[in-house]
């Protein structure tokens, strides 16, 4: 049981930071930016790339995640500010495209087998009945950490005040004095900073390749639309969800049923049900299931 | 005007006769891709028996060339290798791959046009069935299913749980060893055929699991046996002992920690009379065999060679009745060959290995 | 080499037959279909199904005509409120969880390992004739398709479908029934899809799940772009010109001698290269569409 929910956790917190990124970043630029789950990989790849370069892993994770935001920016001001010039749909085909040349780049820098952390051999913790790495904790530590650095700026600071007006009305509070060019720019670091440190947990916890982003792209579609676009926090209980149902699926015994000892669904059913829930989320539920900031999907 | 049509003729004949006489067969290997290591090392068995065909003067009289295709791992560009094989190379027979769910295509595709084919790396049952033309110089995994299926039980394993790829050779060597085990008397607690190319298996691996069996039954290879090595060491899976179908196969990738203390068995990839072409292999390579494989792709290539020779020809069905002609009794470097009436290898000697300071050591 | 470019020209016809079907969706009628390469699965699978369970090719053609029309409707129904880019994301959900399904179903798809073996068109023909037939047809249908695309958008037919794209509201308050108008349009595009699978099945005599990938359904966007959106020359342009490209990729590889990674990197580069290209330079792509200008009745 406690096995279970440790997975539940695991899977959550793979998704948990890109969906709060995503979510964030939804609401400013009104279109679905499919190079974000990118700037995830980004983050992970190049922590292992500097670690193995000789940084320290902590320094190596700063940096990584520091100069991803920064690229998630000038990414930004100069490609995706005028793409959305011309329309919403064509920003979005856009950021596919971007996230094409993000994947060629993997390939040809990282190659297509998988990298890790150079971390040392450990055998599992165990807690109750469940096994844990020490990695692992590390990993989650980092998602909890970040979680609550973002929840303190966002609720708790002027500078999270502004962000959330910019957010909710831009119109408004540009007419409030606010500097909405610059809450902008630090909104788009920040999801671009939450995403690499998602990529990096996921990077901790085993191993990432050339295909991470793209693999993570529906599952954060789905939690951030769960949770209700421009609602960062929604993505989190979104990301819980959509863990929950794809862990359930796989983890449901359907022997006794059927007379065997053990009778699963193919894991690869588990993504599917995460694929469904975003269809069902999108077709019934396009507003999230808490508030959204967001009238229009 | 007629002497330049007579002298085009001339010269078309002229080569035609050259291109005709000249031995070209053809070969598709995954030299890149996931399987790379087992594709070069392949490559490396053909180009030896192609050294030693040539300096005996070769097929027919002229030198033997093997046109090489990549497959890139992906049965789509194999596909287009063997399409550029046949109608631009006009190859008779054509040797590959590694893994079945390539092989299994490429050889259908070649028996519909005419072509013959030969096995040299992959052991799903599903060859067996191909048809007239297909043979395999490799054992097929309805031999290997057996002897691992006795070995698991003379361990003492009642009760054990299997996890392949889901990919033609997955299904089929999970599908033989279970009938084998159950004959046996044994249980299989639950079959778990895992999709390639994932960077996890934890849900995969905590299925199997679920079953609580004595032992763990699995082959792998590639990046993704490296990642289910890692896991099940973190699951704490290993707690059970794990034995691998193609046991070096499927530790070739993975962290020598994480596999330390596994058992299986593997191919015995050298015969009787295999001492000098592993003496050649070491003095051209500088090293001893980096797989298991290469010794199957050197038979291929020396049986197709004879068998061109005993046909006398470069016609397809020429060169296959020849083949299994010598297939009832030919020694290759991998042992005794002997291809039985579906054209697939009857015998195939195996070696029970265990993985100790991780190295491969043969056990009894 | 002439053999090596008839193949490439046969696989630019099948994915010009593609653009053409995507274009007459995206292109005239703003419906972004992210999922169009569900409805090549339709055709491709059609004929494999057939094949395997020895239906018969005519069976397989019927099966594979009617699965991608019905499939084309579903998609249309579902969402009718979404806006568009989010109705793209619930067709590639939807595309998706049809590929796992079809991973996973052996019974039915032959599993990852797909069905091999499919007999090829004109089997009486010898190889030589045989590619020559073959090319022949497939530009032959190009032609015809494109033909009819035009015929159908040049119409009444067409200036209904364009105002529903640009203004939808006027469509409606004009009488026009915009979701059969989206249904027909979905549907007649699926069956031209399916034709495009159904053929492809037969030639290269192998399907499986990896042809049906998200990253396909990308590559035939990133051809009508180039080619132009919006325009049916453009979309049969953008399809040459891509597959064309892709084919030099290996041999520029052997000139210049980078690892075959660089294969697959090169594609991506030049597909998301190409598209971003195209958004910010050249927005009308290659052919670009004409606005008025075409006789309408």
């Amino acid at each position: 049981m406690f096995q279970f929910l440790v997975d539940v956790l695991m899977r959550a917190c793979d998704l948990m930071l890109v969906a709060i990124g995503m979510s964030a970043v939804y609401s400013l630029m009104k279109f679905p930016n499919i190079a974000l789950v990118q700037y995830a990989a980004t983050g992970g790849v190049l922590a292992i790339a500097l670690q193995k370069a000789g940084v320290p892993v902590g320094v190596a994770i700063i940096f990584a995640v520091v100069l991803t935001g920064l690229l998630a920016v000038i990414l930004n001001e100069f490609l995706f500010n005028r793409m959305l010039k011309i329309g919403s749909s064509t920003a979005m085909i856009g950021s596919l495209a971007v996230s094409m040349v993000f994947s060629a780049a993997f390939l040809v820098t990282v190659g297509p087998n998988p990298s890790r952390f150079a971390l040392p051999v450990s055998r599992p913790i165990r807690i109750l009945d469940a096994r844990i790495t020490e990695p692992q904790l590390l990993g989650f530590a980092i998602v909890a950490a970040a979680i609550g650095i973002f929840a303190f700026l966002y609720f708790r600071t002027d500078l999270g005040r502004c962000m959330r007006a910019t957010s909710t009305n831009e119109v408004l509070a540009d007419a409030t004095g606010i500097d909405t060019g610059r809450m902008k720019t630090i909104i788009v670091l920040i999801s671009g900073v939450m995403a690499a440190l998602g990529g990096v947990a996921i990077a901790l916890k085993g191993e990432v390749d050339s295909q991470v982003g793209m693999d993570l792209l529906l599952p954060v579609f789905a939690s951030a639309i769960l949770g209700g676009l421009g609602n960062p926090f929604g993505a989190i209980a979104g990301a819980l969800l959509i863990s929950a149902a794809e862990t359930v699926v796989t983890a449901v015994n359907f022997g006794p049923l059927m007379g065997e000892v053990a009778a699963f669904l193919p894991v690869a059913y588990a993504s599917a049900i995460s694929f469904l829930l975003l269809v069902a989320a999108l077709l019934w539920r396009p507003r999230g299931l808490f508030v959204s900031e967001v009238k229009r999907v | 005007m007629k002497s330049i049509l007579l002298s085009g003729v001339f010269v078309l004949g002229l080569s035609m006769a050259a291109y005709a006489q000249e031995a070209v067969i053809g070969a598709i290997l995954p030299l890149s891709g996931s399987s790379a290591t087992q594709g070069e090392d392949q490559r490396r068995g053909m180009e030896l028996a192609l050294e030693k065909i040539n300096a005996g003067g070769g097929v027919l009289g002229h030198p033997l060339k093997i046109v090489t295709e990549d497959s890139g791992g992906r049965t789509a560009t194999a596909l287009d290798a063997a399409k550029k094989l046949v109608t631009v190379d006009k190859v008779p027979v054509i040797l590959g791959e590694f893994s079945s769910g390539i092989t299994i295509p490429i050889a259908q595709y070649l028996l519909q046009q005419g072509r013959a084919h030969i096995n040299i790396g992959s052991s799903s049952t599903q060859i067996r069935t191909l048809g007239k033309g297909a043979f395999s110089v490799i054992g097929l995994d309805d031999v290997s299913g057996t002897f691992a299926a006795q070995d698991v039980f003379a361990d003492g394993a009642r009760k054990v749980a299997v996890i392949a790829p889901n990919n033609a050779y997955g299904q089929g060597i999970a599908n033989a060893f279970a009938a084998k085990f159950k004959a046996l008397g044994g249980a299989i607690t639950s079959t778990v055929l895992y999709t390639e190319g994932q960077t996890t298996y934890r849900r995969e691996l905590q299925q199997l699991g679920a079953g609580a069996p004595d032992l763990y039954v699995y082959t792998a290879y590639g990046k993704e046996s490296a990642t289910i090595n890692r896991e099940s060491f973190e699951l704490g899976l290993n707690d059970k002992k794990w034995y691998g179908l193609y046991l070096t196969m499927c530790t070739a990738d993975s962290d020598p920690q994480y596999v330390e203390g596994q058992i299986g068995m593997d191919l015995n990839y050298i015969g009787g009379n295999g001492a000098d072409y592993q003496k050649a292999y070491e003095a051209k390579y500088k090293g001893g065999f980096t797989s298991t494989f290469n010794g199957f792709a050197y038979d291929g290539v020396m049986l197709v060679a004879a068998a061109i020779n005993k046909a006398n020809s470069l016609d397809p069905q020429k060169i296959e009745t020849a083949i299994a002609e010598i297939g009832k009794s030919y020694e290759g470097a991998t042992g005794p060959i002997v291809l039985d009436a579906d054209g697939q290898r009857g015998a195939q000697p195996y070696l029970r290995l265990k993985i100790e300071s991780g190295k491969a050591i043969a056990t009894q | 080499m002439s053999d090596f470019i008839i193949h490439v020209t046969i696989m630019s016809g099948f994915y010009a037959l593609l653009a053409l079907s995507l274009n007459l969706q995206a292109g005239f009628g703003g419906l972004m279909n992210f999922g169009q390469i569900a409805l090549f699965a339709c055709g491709t699978y059609g004929a494999a199904i057939a094949f395997h369970f020895d239906f018969g090719a005519i069976s397989g053609f019927v099966l594979a005509m009617f699965a991608a029309a019905l499939l084309g409707w579903a998609f249309a129904s579902f969402g009718r409120n979404l806006q568009a880019d989010y109705w793209g994301i619930v067709t590639l959900a939807l595309a998706e969880v049809i590929r796992i399904v079809t991973t996973n179903e052996d019974w039915l798809t032959g599993g990852a390992q797909g069905i091999g073996g499919i007999p090829p068109l004109y089997p009486g023909l010898d190889s030589q004739a045989r590619q020559i037939a073959i090319l022949v047809t497939v530009l032959a249908l190009v032609v015809a398709a494109g033909l009819l695309c035009r015929h159908l958008i040049g119409g009444r037919y067409g200036l209904s479908i364009r105002m529903m794209r640009e203004e939808p509201q006027l469509a409606a308050s004009l009488g026009y029934d915009t979701i059969a108008l989206k249904r027909q349009l979905m549907a007649a595009s699926s069956v031209l899809a399916a034709v495009s699978g159904f053929l492809f099945a037969h030639y290269v005599s192998f399907v499986g799940p990896e042809q049906i990938d998200s990253s396909e359904t990308f590559l035939i966007w990133a051809m009508i772009v180039v080619g132009g959106l919006g325009n049916n020359a453009g979309a049969i342009v953008g399809a040459f010109l891509l597959q064309f490209a892709f084919a030099f990729i290996p041999f520029v590889k052997d000139w210049i001698g980078p690892p075959t990674e660089y294969v697959a990197a090169g594609r991506l580069f030049l597909t998301g290269g190409g598209l971003i290209a195209f958004i910010l330079f050249r927005q009308s792509g290659i052919v670009p569409e004409r606005v008025g200008g075409r006789r309408y009745v």
